[in-house]
């Protein structure tokens, strides 16, 4: 069953998103949101992992978070708004928050 | 589509603005909203005394004036909010407090609205963290 998990924490100071990748199968989607997209650092170890993901894993991050703190979305990371935030837990038959 | 919100963090956390934008882009998308469910720290944003600084999003406001003007169900956990001091009149009258901070339309009820919630919508989207 395919899951979307959102994240919201921090890679470098909080593990949730190293437990949530363990656990993310084939079909399931991650959204960054919050200080999660500071996974997105380049040259950082999160942004290495995750852009060595499997392409049947898709990945996202919130705009407006990305843009508060100044990272640009590589080009394995898809850049969306609330609408399309909204919409993207409809793709998904659960959606996951990692508090 | 149907959904149900859940908030876990307290009014200034990143979370708590987050889940009220994506409430309005529900709306905005011609979804439904079943009910909004306020836990743990979160239940702070239904106190009527808070008060913030001028030059800060008042959340406490935005998410009252949201559930007001869309007609919402908005739920504060009553176990979480006793324990923080968020009180209707009814319950300080019955643990003999001296005033409340809770009024319409807010509703306290228990944690079983979260779950029925979570049964009648398409989605539960939680919001908490950072």
């Amino acid at each position: 069953m395919a899951t979307l998990h959102l994240l919201s924490r921090s890679p470098f100071v909080d593990l949730s998103g190293a437990s949530c990748l363990r656990l993310l199968g084939a079909g399931d989607g991650l959204l960054l949101t919050g200080d999660a997209v500071y996974a997105l650092q380049a040259d950082s170890r999160p942004f290495a992992v995750l852009s060595a993901l499997p392409a049947d894993r898709p990945l996202f991050a919130l705009a407006e978070d990305l843009e508060a703190r100044g990272i640009a979305a590589p080009d394995f990371v898809q850049a969306i708004d609330y609408a399309e935030f909204v919409e993207l837990t409809l793709r998904f038959e659960r959606v996951n928050s990692w508090l | 589509m149907k959904f149900a919100l859940a908030l876990f963090a307290p009014p200034h956390a990143p979370s708590s603005r987050r889940a009220l934008r994506f409430a309005e882009a529900a709306l905005a998308g011609g979804h439904e909203i079943v009910r909004v469910f306020f836990y743990q720290d979160s239940v702070q944003l239904a106190s009527s005394l808070t008060v913030s600084a001028q030059d800060e999003l008042d959340l406490p406001a935005a998410w009252r004036t949201f559930v007001q003007e869309h007609r919402l169900d908005g739920v504060v956990c009553i176990a979480a909010a006793l324990r923080r001091g968020v009180l209707n009149g009814e319950e300080a009258q019955r643990y003999g407090r001296a005033g409340h901070n809770l009024d319409a339309p807010w509703e306290l009820s228990g944690l079983g609205q979260l779950h029925e919630a979570a049964q009648e919508a398409d989605r539960l989207i939680c919001f908490g963290g950072d």
